[in-house]
């Protein structure tokens, strides 16, 4: 009792009048507590996993229920203010960061696994499930979620819906898309609907297929209905090294044209692979210029069929190292190192930017090349990791940001490793979404008219652009003006 | 901009021109499925999409077709190369399969249509040509129109040509049939069957994949009923109805003397009557109502129809 | 408000490096028990570097949410193995508490008076006694999670030769002396002549170095470098204390520290090295569940020891669902910041629900109180092993 008292002593009373009168109709709405807008929590909400800057957070709601998303929603139309949602803040494309000073909706206190309903093959989640915790929570039941993102064991199921997710598995699998049968939002007029629906067609425009991958700009999604995935009970794991990048890009294209459908292929260079070595210690081997993991499941025979063939078509792409995991620890081991790899380049300088772009698998050593060259003309460390079955590249370019003018280097090498990608027939993004990132490259895959028409699509669920303003549609043909959504009227640390 | 943007197929460029800026226009491919979404209205001129396959790239996986070209002549091209889409076969037309968006009721074994849909290129209603998606599998630049086009029964755009994701057709695939088991039993017994199908009495099951794999599920089957090797599905019933899987796995609701066929853990169910109109949310048909103004201002991209009364 | 009331920039005197260190990947959030609890940014490792950034390069005020942001944390450093860059986190956070510590901006005093008995044995032993009485006449309050009856008077420990040492401390001596005497009596049974340390060596400073008292720290490290004969291996029973002594290297950045941290060693880590030594013995029949304490995960890394040298002598042995997650001990943490102490372990006890074990098997006195105060039966390792070669 007496510590007590003295620890609210020490602690001195907070000022509650924040001097905002939204401020202080969202702590009506809400709670204090769950209302933030100090300069401690507005300077964080700034930012997600990616470079960019965005403007400032206005202030942090933590919502619990529906009905508070759908309050927040209401009161900033009421004032006039913009809405950002935002999960785990993971996203490397600037998608959560707020521009302007819009309120960010934190949707991590929404974080219950509500229903598994193994009879439709779902689960109902709120959006601030981690996703690794619901597989963890269906591991005993012999389900899993099949999106597996890189940061899986942190991103959330909301922020796997905003970013339409994919991950090595999804090669297989399909990505978040596929994987989403219905969901609850709130669109930007306050009002919460169902979108999609648990029977097999459901009826009207497919809102829901539109909905996931629109990067928090339609609406906030508050529940969702995932499909949840029989786990297999073979499954067999290749580790392959090579000599030249091209060896293994060619085995990852031949495995496809033979008419193997792998679970995953994924393709480490050199020096990532030293990284990730460093960090796992999964028996990595460090001398390849290319490590490629290979990943078959499904029934005993079948999977060991499926191996074979790939382990043929690796030696005949003059694969030097052959390996089966022999257990499933030594499995996960490698999967660890593969999922932390963009983490663990820190021990090699402390700045990266991590790109994503596709290329027709047929184009990937081609493209790698080029990549090759661009890290050498502009003198910067390019390593790659990618998931090679589906053509998604993620070069890695490392640098140190306190280094004179190494900015300017690395943003115009990433510009033309976009442009080789989309000359090879590539596109954007496979995964990350556009964002903030790419909106400048978006009239080099889209001409005015498609542009106008993915706006026709924003407006349709969004006409008074309050929801995630100035993300995804380049300036000019979006409803909001970027350019007012840049200047920051207020000093967030004042 | 890069110049190659800028869609230059005369044959595209031609059927634009057909489509044009005014006037009511809705696209006809083998009018399989001519009844559904309300009655055609304002006597809309009647088009065909063009025709052809354009590139197709089995070691990608995709293949880049005119949405005029038939379903049937589609899937012989791709068996050359050991390969299907998820488009079901009715005798219609690929365009007319997406712009319908009805799954095979075979989907658990190869993929729903709105999955297999990676890009989409449609004439606007002011006779522009919109492309969206990307000839990759996976991408995620821009908004979904491909997703919005599947299931859409041509009131948004008018699609003239698409690529689409294709899969490797499996080594082996067998129907079995028996009497008097449970289909839902079966269905949460086996791996990932293509198809389980059930009439209330017979219980039908699609295995594909490798052969040792298709003979050991078979062997499964075999635990749980005399399941015998038959040519393929039954006869289904003339009226489709989407349910989710544990309704169909318990139709009919009611009693009563239905005939239908169930697709277990898919939730098609096919009955010789029509399914009661289902409801949408009037906040969600809100949305509809706007998305069609803004692609659509005038109503002049198949007139009558509603994609929202399917 | 700035550190000396002006608006200069304040050094919190992390290294750069270390600083630059955190690409912000956000790995680390689900492995940090307040963010776990609050879903909270500025209670997460991601979200306090980023704020130690922006005081000690971006001249961020010394705001009371910075404050709160620092103060909140377990220090339980479940981040760094978390972390693919290798940002040592719990350094950080120890030099920029030290620096508010110093400025009068963290650890007010009444929680420096709260640790002053801890280095002295005197004092505790008073503390402990009057603590002894107040709970027989049931006025101690729950949240100081004194589970386990605290004796009035306690055993003698007697030292049964001269090969190693086993540290006795200061808050574990006075109430788990059991823990202690098991520990004795194992090592001895394994042929090893054991020196219990008591007032040569009373504190090993690791809640004053949470704390930001790192000063404190320093010289109770001294004086029992000073005080302990050179070269005996020190064995360690806490998790929390070992941990802290084999930072010392670290701390006072001396060859003599470092050589000194080389011979310290955990409990188990120990047993684990001279395994053959173990007697065997019939297990107890028990399904135990293993609560790794974070000092000993996270930070000695050596929790395997704990199943290598616990598994013969129990019926089953479980692991928690929770990845090691903290359980909101964390030395005073539990009483400086009771209510998110209570939820993390409340996390804890739904995973230890989860596992269905006859008791928990915990090798951290701060995590057996914390936890038994809310009736989870917790034993630590030794006195299971103790329990089974009797």
């Amino acid at each position: 009792m007496v510590l007590s008292k003295l620890r609210e002593l020490a602690g001195g009373s907070k000022d509650e009048s924040s001097g905002d009168p939204f401020v202080d109709a969202l702590r009506n709405a809400l709670s204090a507590d769950r209302v933030k807008y100090d300069g401690a929590h507005r300077s964080l909400h700034s930012h997600d996993a990616s470079v960019f800057d965005g403007g400032n957070s206005g202030p942090v709601v933590y919502p619990e229920t529906t009905a508070e998303v759908q309050a927040v929603v209401c009161l900033a139309n009421e004032h006039q203010r913009n809405v950002v949602p935002r999960g785990a803040g993971t996203g490397l494309a600037g998608g959560a960061i707020p521009l302007g000073v819009p309120v960010v909706v934190a949707v991590t206190k929404m974080n219950a696994i509500l229903e598994v309903d193994e009879a439709n093959s779902i689960a109902w989640v709120e959006p601030g499930v981690i996703n690794l915790d619901l597989t963890r929570h269906l591991a005993p039941l012999g389900y899993h979620f099949a999106p597996d993102p890189s940061s899986q064991q942190v991103c959330t199921v909301g922020g796997n819906v905003a970013n339409n997710s994919g991950g090595p598995h999804c090669l297989a699998y399909g990505v978040t898309n596929a994987h989403v049968m219905a969901m609850e939002i709130v669109l930007p007029s306050g009002d919460a609907v169902m979108l999609g629906g648990l029977d097999a067609e459901p009826q009207g425009f497919d809102l829901r297929g539109v909905f996931v991958g629109s990067e928090g700009t339609l609406g906030i999604v508050t529940k969702i209905a995932v499909r949840i995935t029989k786990n297999r009970p073979a499954v067999r794991t290749l580790l392959m090294a090579f000599d030249d990048v091209r060896d293994a890009a060619n085995t990852v294209s031949d495995v496809i044209a033979d008419g193997i459908v792998p679970a995953a292929m994924e393709v480490m260079d050199k020096a990532i692979t030293a990284a990730v070595e460093n960090y796992v210690g999964a028996g990595y081997p460090t001398d390849a210029a290319a490590v490629l993991l290979a990943e078959v499941d499904g029934l005993d025979s079948g999977v060991d069929i499926d191996a074979d063939r790939i382990a043929e078509i690796g030696r005949a792409n003059n694969a030097t190292d052959v390996r089966l995991a022999g257990s499933d620890e030594e499995r996960m081991l490698l999967w660890k190192g593969r999922k932390t790899a963009f983490g663990a380049v820190a021990q090699i300088a402390p700045d990266y930017y991590l790109h994503d772009t596709v290329v027709p698998r047929s184009a990937l050593a081609d493209v790698l090349d080029q990549i090759y060259a661009i890290s050498d003309k502009y003198e910067l460390l390019i390593m790659n990791v990618f998931h090679a079955g589906d053509g998604n590249l993620h070069p890695l370019i490392v640098f140190d940001g306190r280094d004179e003018g190494v900015l300017d280097r690395v943003h115009a090498a990433g510009g033309e490793i976009i442009t080789a990608s989309l000359d090879a027939g590539g596109v954007l993004s496979g995964e990350h979404g556009i964002g903030v990132e790419k909106q400048k490259y978006m009239d080099r895959m889209f001409t005015d008219d498609d542009l106008d028409h993915q706006n026709r699509l924003r407006q349709a669920f969004d006409p008074g652009c309050r929801t995630n303003p100035g993300k995804v549609i380049p300036s000019g043909h979006s409803c909001a003006d970027i350019q007012s959504l840049r200047s920051v009227p207020k000093e967030v640390w004042g | 901009m890069s110049a190659t943007l800028t869609v230059d197929d005369p044959t595209l460029l031609g059927f634009a021109e057909e489509v044009g800026e005014t006037g009511p226009v809705a696209i006809v491919g083998g009018q399989t499925r001519w009844d559904i979404g309300g009655e055609s209205a304002g006597e809309p001129r009647l088009l065909r999409a063009p025709e052809g396959i354009v590139d197709y790239k089995p070691e990608e996986m995709t293949v880049q077709v005119r949405a005029g070209t038939t379903v049937a002549d589609l899937h012989v091209a791709l068996a050359e190369k050991g390969q299907r889409t998820a488009l079901p076969d009715r005798g219609g037309t690929v365009g007319g399969a997406l712009a319908v968006g009805e799954n095979d009721i075979r989907a658990l074994g190869r993929g729903r249509v709105r999955e297999s849909l990676l890009q989409v290129r449609y004439v606007s209603a002011e006779g522009r040509i919109v492309s969206s998606g990307g000839p990759t599998v996976k991408n995620v630049s821009g908004f979904d129109l491909p997703r919005l086009m599947v299931g859409s029964l041509g009131t948004l755009g008018c699609i003239a040509e698409v690529i689409l994701r294709t899969n490797p057709i499996p080594a082996v695939s067998r129907w079995l049939h028996a009497d008097r088991v449970d289909a839902g039993t079966t269905f949460d017994g086996l791996l990932h069957p293509s198809a389980v199908l059930t009439d209330g009495s017979g219980t039908w099951v699609q295995l594909e994949g490798h052969g040792a794999d298709v003979d050991q599920q078979a062997s499964i089957l075999q635990t749980l009923g005399s399941f015998t090797e038959v040519d393929g599905p039954p006869v289904l019933p003339e009226h489709r109805w989407s349910l989710s899987p544990s309704e169909a796995g318990a139709f009919p609701a009611s009693d009563g003397d239905l005939a239908f066929v169930a697709a277990i853990g898919l939730g098609l169910v096919f009955a010789d009557a029509p399914q009661p109109l289902r409801r949408l949310d009037p906040a969600v048909t809100l949305i509809n109502e706007r998305m069609k103004q803004n692609f659509d201002p005038t109503g002049r991209l198949n007139p009558g129809r509603d994609a929202g009364r399917k | 408000m700035t550190l000396d009331g002006s608006e200069a920039a304040v050094d919190l005197k992390i290294d750069a490096d270390d600083l630059n260190k955190c690409v912000q990947c956000g790995l680390c959030l689900p492995h940090c028990p307040t963010f776990r609890v609050t879903g909270d940014e500025t209670m997460s490792p991601r979200g306090r570097i980023k704020l130690m950034r922006e005081v000690q390069d971006n001249d961020a005020p010394i705001s009371s949410d910075v404050i709160d942001a620092f103060s909140t944390c377990v220090q339980c450093r479940g981040c760094e193995p978390a972390c693919p860059s290798g940002v040592p986190y719990g350094h950080m956070m120890e030099s920029a508490r030290e620096t508010l510590a110093d400025a009068g901006e963290m650890t007010p005093t009444w929680q420096r008076l709260a640790m002053k008995p801890l280095a002295s044995p005197a004092l505790l032993n008073a503390g402990t006694r009057a603590l002894s009485v107040a709970q027989k006449l049931k006025v101690v309050p729950e949240r100081l999670g004194l589970s386990h009856e605290i004796p009035l008077t306690q055993p003698k420990l007697e030292a049964t030769g001269s090969d190693v040492y086993l540290f006795t401390g200061c808050v574990m001596d006075t109430m788990q002396r059991s823990v202690h005497d098991a520990g004795l009596q194992v090592l001895t049974k394994m042929g090893f002549g054991v020196m219990p340390t008591g007032d040569a060596a009373p504190c090993c400073g690791a809640l004053q170095a949470h704390a930001g008292l790192a000063g404190e720290t320093r010289s109770l490290a001294g004086r029992m470098m000073q005080n302990l004969e050179p070269d005996v291996p020190i064995i360690v029973d806490s998790a929390g204390c070992g941990a802290a002594m084999k930072d010392y290297g670290h701390l006072l950045g001396t060859d003599e520290a470092v050589a000194f941290s080389e011979r310290v060693f955990d409990m188990q880590e120990f047993l684990a090295l001279h395994v053959d030594k173990l007697p065997e013995a019939e297990p107890l029949d028990l399904r135990v569940a293993v609560q790794d304490p974070c000092h000993l995960r996270h930070v000695q890394r050596v929790h395997e020891a704990t199943r290598t040298v616990l598994r013969p002598f129990v019926r089953e042995l479980v692991e928690l669902d929770d990845e090691g997650l903290c359980c909101g001990a964390g030395g005073a943490y539990s009483i400086f910041e009771p209510e998110l102490a209570g939820q993390i372990r409340d996390r804890k006890v739904a995973s230890i629900d989860r596992a269905t074990p006859d008791v928990v098997a915990s090798a951290n006195p701060g995590c057996s109180m914390h936890l038994g105060s809310v009736g989870v039966p917790t034993k630590h390792p030794i006195e299971l092993i103790f329990e089974a070669i009797s």
